[in-house]
């Protein structure tokens, strides 16, 4: 007996630790699950709020706002937070014609240049181009306009978006309606023989601490960075010079013994193999020295008010996504509306009027089977169809139309579902009143079933939205807001897809799909709460 | 006395097919006007399929078939021109499990007056307060007139629901078990309401409880596995049943 009833207990032990670890196994699997959702939408939600970039750049984050006594001033309404040497002399040669390249607003560029008779405007010449002294060719670019003093070119900035000029910072004091650019102008120069080719190979790109390690003299050899084994030789600027002033306050210590004075500076980090020492822009560019190229990553914010309501523009390059939005809104509109009446009506005939017999059976089969087909074959049809057959062109309506195909099966399925669980009761109710079977379906069945058709055309939106494959080839890709029906237009997925396919950029590739899942869980979340009020004032 | 009063149903011959069974055979009944008749019998034994052939319902179900006469007020109900909206406009109808439809009770009682295509505000007003006067429901809707009617209780909706049918002004009421699903409560309420309307309605009930058949009717019809086995008034049917199956079901035998 005794012996029974403890083989029955193991039995009984076995069972239970059986079932515990089916149900740890099934745990674990679910929590896996949510866990890999969870971090991919994560992933894209972060992606799409911060960007980190790719910088490479020869100038080092020491920003002046006088630098030299001169001023770089632009009109107010430019958005820029900073600009460099190289960029600066660019402006003023006939290197950029635009600002989209600049800081990627699509304005045109209009340098201005006080001119040179006046004192003020030799300054700013010899602060583009160097002094006559120290070999310096003044060589204004075609697009620079003269202006006869610092008052008129300062007036030049205050009225044209674009415009750019170099003055003396005084004066900009208390100046309405331009703005002072602070300026990058610090480089690392290093003697020619440090950039070589040793081998196939070449110095690499440092990080700013890289830099400034090589210039605090902590480097013994080139060879640390993948240059040519030579010795890294510090050379310091002369004391009491501009640089030598911005270095110390910006906290930089230079090893190395200082140069006499800057011509002798420069004269030794031409002459001297593997020198390096902090240089001015203009002063490196007159001597025609390499400096040390730095690369790393920026972060900051990426999806940010403004992309939301600017328009894009360049090819989504530069701007927002303002118009890309409406363009959605406007396509998701006209897509309901074509859909939804005809996938309730076409539901309620298979209900209600239907002989539910063999032939619907095989209808009923065909909307799940079309359900169930690619959207880029939907895509296929519709471009054959809607935009050569009937010559709709690319556009909303082609598009719009495109996708009424695509979620109409959604739409009758879940609708036929609704309408069905609508009980026998209520119908009954409604003929034995003397009501016509058309009024009963409009005024009863219908309303009672308004929940279940809503989650379906909810459902079926949501795949709208989400659409590429059917749009492109039917609705176009013009990124301008849409004109009419007929007008090319883009939607939020397409302008994804578009950003990744043509590599514009990966950064407004992320905050536009961001976009895009707030704009599907806003939608849930209304149809939710929708539902839900409709449901509790039939209850209450 | 009560042979004075005037047939308002008379069914001749009437059989019912659902697809090759037999539900209703050669049933002969004529049902006076303002009086209730109780249909009883066993589960199954066919009275409510006859109640549902007395307004047309049974059209609704596929493979159903009529033979046999079924006259209101002297027509034929099942002839080609009868119009089917215009019967059940005559001979409403109360379900077994209250019914109201997900609207407010306002709209619940004047849907029937706004299918029949009264659109004027204070006529409707007129007749949705009838109605409920008539279903003695008012005292306790009025304040919640507006609300939804899925709010209600049980024995409240039954009565809305027989409110939403005297709206149509039908000349006929048939009650389908009206009180099966409700407590003693409410039944007893509905009974006193059924007293009531007698007097302007012809009623016609089907009932599993004897006891209400007793109490309510005047005239009493026992089915049985599709037969009319006995049509008499009530009190002759429950104190001196002619047949024996009567009386075996009467006395708690079987059923």
């Amino acid at each position: 007996m005794r012996s029974e009833g403890s083989a029955a207990s193991r039995k009984h032990t076995a069972s239970v630790r059986s079932q515990a670890a089916a149900f740890f196994v099934i745990r674990a699997l679910s929590v896996f699950t949510i866990l890999i959702l969870a971090s991919i939408l994560s992933f894209v939600l972060w992606k799409g709020l911060r960007y980190s970039n790719l910088y490479r750049s020869e100038y080092m984050p020491i920003e002046e706002s006088s630098p030299g006594g001169m001023a770089i001033v632009v009109n107010v309404e430019q958005d820029m937070e900073s600009l460099d040497w190289t960029t600066l002399y660019g402006m003023f040669t006939d290197e950029y014609i635009n600002w989209a390249k600049i800081d990627g607003s699509d304005y045109d560029l209009q340098p201005v240049a006080v001119d040179p008779v006046s004192s003020e405007g030799t300054a700013a010449e010899a602060f583009l181009f160097g002094s006559p002294e120290a070999g310096g060719v003044p060589l204004w670019g075609d697009l620079v306009r003269t202006a006869g003093s610092v008052e008129e070119a300062l007036n030049i900035v205050s009225s044209t978006i674009g415009a750019v000029a170099v003055v003396p910072a005084e004066a900009v004091l208390s100046r309405q309606g331009v703005k002072t650019v602070p300026l990058r102008r610090v480089v690392l120069a290093v003697n020619p023989g440090v950039t070589e080719f040793v081998e196939n190979d070449q110095i690499r790109d440092l990080t700013r601490s890289e830099t400034r390690e090589v210039a605090e003299g902590k480097v013994g050899s080139w060879k640390a960075f993948n240059g040519p084994d030579i010795p890294v030789v510090n050379l310091a600027p002369p004391p009491g010079s501009d640089l030598d002033r911005l270095l110390r306050e910006s906290g930089y210590t230079v090893a190395g013994e200082p140069a006499a004075d800057t011509a002798g500076y420069v004269r030794a980090l031409s002459e001297t193999g593997g020198a390096a020492g902090y240089l001015f822009g203009l002063e490196r560019n007159l001597a025609g020295l390499p400096a040390l190229v730095q690369s790393g990553r920026d972060t900051g914010w990426n999806l940010t008010l403004r992309y939301l309501v600017e328009a894009p523009r360049l090819s989504g390059r530069v701007g927002g996504i303002s118009t890309i939005i409406l363009n959605t809104v406007f396509m998701l509109i006209l897509t309901v509306l074509f859909a939804a009446p005809v996938g309730i009506a076409a539901a309620v005939y298979m209900v209600e009027y239907a002989r539910q017999g063999r032939l619907l059976r095989i209808l009923r089969l065909g909307t799940e089977t079309l359900a169930g087909i690619p959207s880029i074959l939907f895509g296929l049809f519709g471009f054959i169809f809607f935009v050569s057959v009937l010559k709709f062109g690319f556009g909303l309506l082609s598009g719009s139309l495109t996708l009424t195909l695509m979620i109409l099966p959604t739409i009758v399925r879940t609708s036929e579902e609704a309408l069905k669980s609508v009980s026998r009761a209520l119908r009954e109710g409604s003929l034995a009143l003397g009501a016509s079977k058309l009024q009963t379906i409009g005024k009863v069945v219908i309303p009672a079933a308004i929940p279940g058709i809503l989650t379906g055309v909810i459902l079926a939106v949501g795949r709208a939205v989400g659409e590429t494959a059917a749009l492109l080839f039917t609705m176009g890709s013009d990124y301008q807001l849409a004109k009419g029906l007929f007008s090319s237009s883009r939607a939020l997925a397409s302008h994804v897809y578009l950003l990744f396919a043509e590599g514009i950029s990966f950064d407004r590739a992320f905050a536009t799909a961001t976009v895009l899942v707030v704009v599907v869980l806003v939608f849930n979340f209304t149809a939710r709460s929708l539902i839900r009020r409709m449901n509790r004032n039939r209850s209450a | 006395m009560q042979e004075d009063k005037p047939v308002t149903i008379s069914v001749k011959d009437l059989d019912l097919w659902y697809g090759a069974t037999r539900a209703l055979n050669k049933i002969n009944l004529d049902i006076e006007s303002r009086s209730i008749t109780a249909l009883i019998g066993p589960s199954g034994c066919g009275k409510s399929t006859f109640l549902r052939t007395l307004n047309r319902m049974n059209d609704l179900i596929d493979g159903v078939r009529i033979e046999g006469s079924v006259r209101y007020d002297g027509r034929d109900i099942y002839a080609p021109e009868t119009d089917v909206i215009d019967l059940r406009k005559q001979v409403g109808m109360v379900f077994q499990k209250p019914n109201p439809f997900p609207m407010s009770v306002y709209d619940n009682i004047a849907y029937g007056p706004r299918v029949h295509g009264i659109q004027d505000r204070s006529v409707l007003d007129e007749i949705v307060e009838r109605s409920l006067v008539q279903a003695a429901l008012l005292e306790e809707v009025k304040d919640r007139l507006h609300k939804s009617a899925l709010g209600l209780s049980g024995g409240q909706q039954q009565r809305l629901c027989i409110a939403r049918v005297l709206a149509v002004e039908p000349d006929v009421v048939l009650m389908d078990e009206p009180t099966s699903a409700l407590d003693p409560i409410s039944t007893a309420k509905i009974e006193t309401l059924l007293e009531d309307l007698k007097k302007r309605y012809t009623i016609i009930i089907v009932t599993h409880n004897m006891q209400q058949a007793g109490r309510v009717s005047d005239k009493a019809a026992f089915f049985l596995t599709g037969d009319l086995v006995e049509y008499s008034t009530t009190k002759d049917l429950f104190f001196n049943p002619k047949d024996e199956r009567t009386e075996n079901y009467i006395s708690g035998r079987f059923g």
